[in-house]
């Protein structure tokens, strides 16, 4: 959306201070009160929403298992789909790296890939060791 | 096609950054890539020990109470006042990343305030729920005296379950101790981000108030901070959905 990134025009404004090339501010950006700006902060407040409902949704889901039953399961697969979906939105607009090029965004993802290896290993590793010590505790 | 492999030789080609990025904001990046796995690697490791404990603590039990508010079981509300008060601190910042873009010094200054005025807020929240689980007898090594009367611990637990209740008497006490050394151990570390953020809030805003950032020509610095701010905000995410959903 706003990639306030396009140096080409601002090579001339390189003094030594690298961040002058790449943070945006020199280019295009002077009027906190055009469409642009609005429209940028409107979207800010858009994801606040989200972020806000979301978590009441989270909250009250929880409570509603808890008073009247619910499969632990099926919550728990509610909480973990709703909590990524959130941090796809905080990450995404408000650390701007939906805004940064391609090739960045793939960088900074590809290494949070372990976590897949990492979640699944460590609990099923617990999860195991339960299994064999109630097992040697009944026998 | 063509003027694809173009632009890409120019993108990598060198005399420019092919990511787009400065040192400063790359190199935070990468902080922040370390610290989600110090953050994950504690979250997993408690998962671990809860997948192989054959109890565990409820959080409705565990996180009932309220300031000033007695005896009342209202459960999870106060965290999600905490978590309100993170995701507002979060909008705050962004809008002064967002004020700095267009070089709009007293907005940055405005914003920069209130998203202060946010953290210290969470802290003294945290600091309060840390001083009523303290007032249970919860601490770091705590419940690790096996002749502790059942009684001191089945309050945290869903006795409801008659599994748990089944399993408590054998197995209550080492979960309680895990639950809170991991508990503060966890909320500890993400409360000294907290911290440490609010200490560079607080610098950034004393260069902005005396113009450094208009002199140099940017407001990076605050677009640096803010993506500090946001990854505490993130974090939290998964810290409230392990310790108080899950």
């Amino acid at each position: 959306m706003s990639a306030h990134h396009n140096t080409n025009s601002i090579q001339h404004l390189y003094e030594g201070d690298q961040s002058k090339l790449y943070s945006g501010v020199m280019q295009h950006h002077t009027d906190i009160a055009s469409p642009e700006s609005k429209k940028q902060v409107g979207r800010i407040w858009r994801v606040f929403w989200i972020l806000l409902i979301v978590t009441v949704v989270e909250v009250l889901l929880g409570m509603y298992g808890y008073q009247w039953g619910m499969p632990r399961g099926l919550t728990n697969a509610f909480f973990l789909i709703l909590t990524l979906f959130k941090a796809s939105f905080i990450v995404s607009v408000f650390m701007h790296l939906g805004d940064e090029i391609r090739s960045f965004l793939i960088m900074v993802l590809i290494p949070l890939t372990l976590f897949i290896w990492f979640v699944i290993a460590f609990l099923a590793d617990g999860g195991f060791w339960l299994h064999m010590n109630s097992t040697a505790v009944t026998r | 096609m063509s003027q694809a492999t173009t632009a890409d030789v120019k993108l990598w080609g060198g005399g420019r950054s092919p990511f787009n990025v400065s040192y400063g904001k790359m190199m935070m990046w990468f902080f922040l890539l370390s610290d989600a796995f110090t953050f994950g690697a504690f979250l997993i490791s408690y998962g671990t020990t809860r997948f192989f404990s054959a109890v565990w603590p409820d959080a409705n039990h565990v996180f009932h109470a309220f300031p000033f508010a007695g005896e009342a079981n209202l459960p999870l509300l106060f965290v999600s006042l905490m978590t309100f008060i993170l995701i507002m601190s979060s909008v705050t910042m962004v809008l002064a990343v967002h004020a700095g873009h267009y070089g709009d010094r007293n907005g940055v200054i405005k914003w920069l305030l209130w998203t202060i005025v946010g953290g210290i807020c969470f802290l003294s929240c945290q600091a309060w729920e840390w001083t009523h689980l303290h007032s249970q007898g919860a601490w770091w090594g705590s419940f690790t005296d096996a002749a502790t009367p059942i009684s001191h611990i089945e309050h945290f637990f869903n006795m409801k379950e008659p599994a748990v209740a089944a399993a408590l008497p054998a197995h209550g006490m080492q979960a309680t101790h895990d639950f809170y050394n991991y508990f503060f151990t966890i909320t500890g570390f993400h409360g000294g981000h907290v911290a440490s953020g609010v200490v560079f809030l607080i610098m950034v805003l004393i260069n902005t108030v005396n113009g450094t950032y208009d002199q140099r020509g940017h407001y990076e610095m605050v677009e640096k901070i803010g993506l500090y701010w946001h990854f505490v905000d993130l974090v939290w995410v998964f810290v409230f959905t392990c310790f108080y959903l899950l």
